[in-house]
């Protein structure tokens, strides 16, 4: 089972969006639905599930729908048609007690400006999420060290933001969410304040706190390298509709339209697709040598030139599951 | 760029507007006609006595059915008995308090409370305001006047703030209120009296009552502008991690409207304290009392004295709570190197010197502190107060001490302010003023003095501009030239209202005081737009003009209304002359704030384009600054315009004639029905006269393309 499903939803502002969504026709534009209407179509249609430890990243410009559709999640903003299911119960049916409960233990949220309490500590907002759940001062406050500590903020407890760089503010965001110990966390353009290096230093520290923590996480960028870097997933979205879903190899090996691959062509295409990802699956004759299906076209190099056969490429297993030669990592890297 | 080419068109089209004569001759021919049917129709000339609601006589016979009821009818038992008991419980409790404590303690203590909140310097300001009070020999006054204050302020508070909440979070609540805030800080402070002595009769509590009502406005509108303008990134944050609309008030919207919120606490301490002087009138007592009893004798020293002591607690008050608006939040206690001097003097010995002491007294009383809240900690170990101590230590131990102290002289018989520490101003003063009445009043014959200038206004000025106004011009046209400027202003809607409202007037019987009320408006505005403007372009091109008057400007700002008149006294007696003089000096400042402020705003770029095109400092100032500030400055005539109008109403205890002298001899003659039509002429000639130079502000505004 999946931890998080999307079952169609749609978002519609304006003053009477469940009027436009009934009349509305299913194969109209967003353009369409504003000149006639006066209603902003923001998310049009999204179903995906999420699985359990895993980080999916939403990626798109801005105004893409990709904001809102994570808002609809813990229903922030409220979906005008669709289902969310979390743990396989219905988000959307909750009453508010229900849906409280939901955001103070399972789901928690990083945001783009930090969202900090410009008039509460370091330590006090940090320890936010389990104040309004009513755990006790000495519990939170001890938690909250613990969480300070882990982000690597320890001593910057009675400070208040304000005092802060941006790139530690966010890291106050990241603890004060992962305080409440939930089980899906939702971070909205986390890094995207942030200066390249510093935002490069948070990506791996996220990287390197998702091993340990194995929270399910769903990140919103803007920024198509650091869906590539970070996500298990990577739903692509354009004017409110998901373009295309799948692993970041999948993405850059066959995008689906010019819309995508115009994100593709800066990326180093050596360092992100493997030989799964650029082989022939159709030709699965063994061959004299072999090599495993995540290997990066980077490591890839050294064998096709001292090489001049067929590879068979095998899954953990062993098993065959397709073949590549010179020419195939040529046409890979070339392409885009 | 395109911003800027924009605003110069906007300046363009006002001036090329269509058909600018119409309504020119529109206007003329519209007064020529009313003055010829005046002449025909009497009825159109003078309004007719006949024409009359009869207000007066209804509302009289309700306060006799209230005076025969008061004792037995159920909105009197169950509403406004209650009501007044609990606000007189909470006003005998502080007063009780403030004259029991001695005082040196009193004192010491707003000295810590200054101290606390703004630094050393606050503290000394604020500790130093209130020994005059005792000098003066009225320190039992003030505290009077300050139990009055703290009693309604907390009511007010208490009332406000949860209002300021309801509005901010519901649209329907905040559409509903606005028009009535909107028509509360429109009316005169002296308005306010003539309902609550309805129901509650002349006494304290409703002195009390009054000023909550009055004060009310600014906490309702800044708490609600604070919730509102709360970031909404907190707001989202703190929904997202569960909380409650109750969570979400008190630990996020409330804490960061605090800053605002304190705005309004001291607005509303500010309207309070002007009121509750006033409130003398209907026996609220205090500084105020002693103010109006001495000026009924013309005793002007005893009233500068009382006076001064309002200015000085006006000044205690404003500053302390003004210094609660920029409390900042950091983790590290500011640089606190030097305390009471600034930092630039650092190179002088002496300064360095005083420092050093004044450090070691700080670190002598935290060490006394200290060990008073061990002490304390050992006395109380659990419980209430014992905890209180652990989070308090110092605020305890100075609770402490002060308590000990106030006991110990209370049983000496010490509390009292010493009459050997008497500062006698009456004397001098009144000498000085008997001095000025004979040297003054007509300097060595020569007809220049305070004498002739005011026999000059009265006879040459305002009789001939009442007489005017009230008798030789026929109502209508009156009427007609506010409606013509209404529509002129604000359209149809506007004209139509400003027309009924000033028929009103006229049945209420006050057409004449109406009219003697704007004349005297009309001279002191003229006077105060004619020094104003000219000081405020001076101010906006010179800083240190600007520097120069802007604490002069803050000062008589912070002085309550009523204060103002004591000195004017002294040099022109009482009447009509005095009011002018006090008005002008109360009302001048927003029209020279604000042509200040809007010629500065003019932005840099424009002035210089003008100097790239080689504009003269005049052409510059007529052709580019007066324009784009005049929005401005027009907000500033109509807010000193309603200063005027509140000064000339309060210029009625003084003697002035017109609408304040009905009231006030409606109180004093135990007819309330005229002090009701007089108080109501009030309130329509005040909206009318705001509405009108509101939308004029508004609509200059707009043609120039200017936000305000």
């Amino acid at each position: 089972m999946s931890k998080v499903e999307l079952h169609h939803i749609w978002k519609i502002f304006g003053p009477n969006p469940q009027y436009v969504m009934e009349t509305l026709e299913k194969s109209a534009s967003r353009a369409d639905v504003l000149s006639q209407t006066g209603h902003v179509l923001a998310v049009r249609d999204v179903s995906l599930a999420v699985g359990e430890g895993e980080i999916f990243v939403v990626m798109g410009l801005s105004g893409s729908g990709k904001s809102t559709l994570v808002r609809c999640l813990s229903r922030l903003i409220e979906p005008t048609a669709g289902k969310v299911l979390i743990n396989g119960e219905d988000v959307t049916a909750m009453d508010e007690g229900a849906l409280r409960e939901l955001r103070r233990h399972k789901v928690s949220m990083v945001f783009q400006r930090f969202g900090l309490f410009p008039h509460r500590r370091i330590l006090d907002n940090v320890a936010y999420g389990l104040e309004v759940q009513g755990v006790e001062t000495a519990v939170r406050r001890a938690k909250a060290e613990q969480v300070l500590q882990l982000v690597g903020l320890d001593g910057w407890e009675n400070h208040f933001p304000h005092e802060l760089s941006g790139g530690m503010q966010q890291r106050v965001g990241l603890a004060r969410a992962l305080a409440v110990d939930p089980e899906i966390m939702l971070c909205d353009e986390p890094f995207s304040a942030l200066d390249p290096l510093i935002r490069r230093d948070m990506q791996n520290e996220l990287l390197h706190l998702q091993q340990t923590l194995h929270k399910t996480i769903i990140f919103i960028t803007h920024d198509f390298l650091e869906a590539l870097k970070l996500g298990d997933r990577i739903a692509i979205m354009k004017d409110g509709e998901v373009v295309q879903l799948g692993t970041p190899e999948e993405i850059v090996a066959r995008p689906v339209n010019d819309y995508v691959r115009e994100f593709t062509r800066d990326v180093p295409r050596a360092k992100v697709l493997t030989a799964a990802a650029v082989m022939n699956p159709a030709n699965r004759a063994t061959a004299e040598q072999s090599v495993a299906g995540e290997t990066t076209l980077e490591a890839l190099i050294p064998r096709v030139l001292s090489y001049d056969g067929l590879l068979a490429v095998v899954d953990d297993s062993g098993a065959v599951i397709g073949s590549l030669d010179r020419r195939t990592v040529l046409l890979a890297l070339a392409e885009g | 760029m395109g911003q800027l080419a924009q605003r110069i068109d906007g300046l363009g089209q006002k001036r090329g507007g269509k058909r600018p004569f119409l309504p020119l001759i529109l206007f003329i021919v519209g007064i020529i006609v009313l003055l010829l049917l005046a002449r025909a129709v009497s009825a159109t000339d003078t309004f007719s006595e006949t024409w009359n609601l009869g207000l007066r006589e209804v509302l009289n016979e309700f306060k006799r059915w209230v005076v025969v009821n008061r004792n037995d009818h159920w909105l009197f038992v169950f509403f406004f008995e209650p009501l007044s008991a609990i606000i007189d419980f909470g006003l005998r409790r502080v007063e009780d308090l403030l004259l029991w404590l001695p005082w040196p303690v009193v004192v010491v203590g707003t000295f810590w409370l200054g101290e606390r909140i703004g630094g050393l310097r606050l503290g000394l300001l604020t500790a130093v305001c209130l020994i005059p009070m005792g000098l003066a020999g009225l320190w039992a006054e003030s505290m009077q006047t300050l139990s009055l204050m703290v009693t309604a302020v907390l009511f007010a508070l208490a009332l406000g703030i949860p209002v300021g909440i309801w509005t901010a979070r519901s649209p329907r609540a905040e559409q509903l209120l606005r028009p009535v805030l909107d028509a509360m800080q429109t009316m005169p402070a002296f308005v306010y009296l003539i309902p609550v002595l309805l129901f509650f009769g002349v006494a304290r509590v409703p002195s009390i009552i009054a000023t909550i009502i009055y004060a009310l406005p600014p906490i309702i509108r800044l708490t609600n502008l604070g919730i509102r303008t709360v970031p909404a990134d907190a707001i989202e944050a703190a929904e997202a991690f569960g909380a409650t609309e109750r969570q979400l008030l008190r630990g996020v919207q409330l804490p960061l409207a605090m800053p605002t919120i304190m705005v309004g606490v001291n607005q509303t301490i500010m309207m309070a304290l002007s009121i509750v002087v006033i409130a003398a009138l209907i026996g609220a007592g205090g500084l105020g009392d002693v103010v109006l009893k001495s000026l009924r004798r013309l005793q002007v020293g005893a009233a500068l004295e009382a006076g001064l002591a309002i200015v000085f607690m006006a000044v205690l008050l404003d500053r302390l709570s003004a210094a609660l608006t920029h409390l900042e939040r950091n983790s590290q206690p500011r640089f606190k190197g030097f305390r009471f001097f600034s930092e630039k003097q650092r190179h002088i010995t002496l300064v360095r010197r005083i420092e050093a002491g004044i450090e070691a007294i700080y670190q002598a009383c935290g060490r006394y502190a200290n060990w008073v809240s061990g002490q304390l900690e050992r006395v109380f170990k659990a419980g209430r107060v014992g905890q209180w101590v652990r989070r308090y230590p110092n605020g305890m131990a100075l609770l402490f001490t002060l308590l000990l102290v106030s006991i110990l002289m209370r049983l000496l018989g010490l509390g009292d302010f010493p009459r050997a520490l008497r500062l006698d101003i009456r004397g001098p003063v009144d000498a000085l003023v008997q001095w000025m009445q004979v040297n003054l009043y007509d300097i060595g014959g020569s007809g220049i003095g305070t004498g002739p200038l005011r026999d000059f206004l009265i006879i040459s000025v305002f009789q001939p501009l009442q007489r005017f106004l009230a008798e030789q011009l026929p109502w209508t046209v009156v009427a007609f030239v506010f409606a013509f400027m209404a529509h002129m202003a604000g359209g149809w809607r506007l004209s139509l209202s400003v027309l009924s409202l000033t028929v009103l007037m006229g049945l209420l019987g006050m057409w004449p005081f109406a009219m003697d009320t704007l004349a005297q408006t009309l001279v002191a505005v003229v006077i105060c737009v004619a020094i104003g403007i000219p000081l405020g372009i001076w101010s906006a091109h010179n800083d240190r003009v600007e520097q120069f008057i802007r604490p002069i400007l803050d000062f008589l700002q912070t002085i309550p209304i009523f204060v103002y008149l004591v000195p004017v006294i002294m040099l022109f007696g009482t009447g009509s002359v005095a009011g002018l003089i006090a008005s002008v000096l109360y009302s001048a400042v927003p029209v020279i704030r604000l042509t200040n402020a809007g010629i500065r705003s003019v932005d840099e770029t424009l002035r210089e384009s003008a100097t790239a095109f080689g504009s003269t400092q005049r052409q510059m100032l007529t052709k580019l600054e007066i324009p784009l500030a005049f929005p401005s400055i027009m907000l500033g005539i109509n807010q000193t315009i309603m200063m005027v109008l509140a000064m000339v109403i309060i210029a009625g205890l003084v003697g002035a004639t017109g609408l304040g002298l009905e009231v006030y001899q409606g109180f004093a003659n135990d007819n309330l029905g005229r002090s009701v039509e007089a108080g109501l002429a009030i309130v329509l000639l005040a909206i009318v006269i705001d509405r009108i130079t509101q939308k004029l502000a508004e609509k200059t505004a707009v043609s120039a393309n200017i936000t305000l």
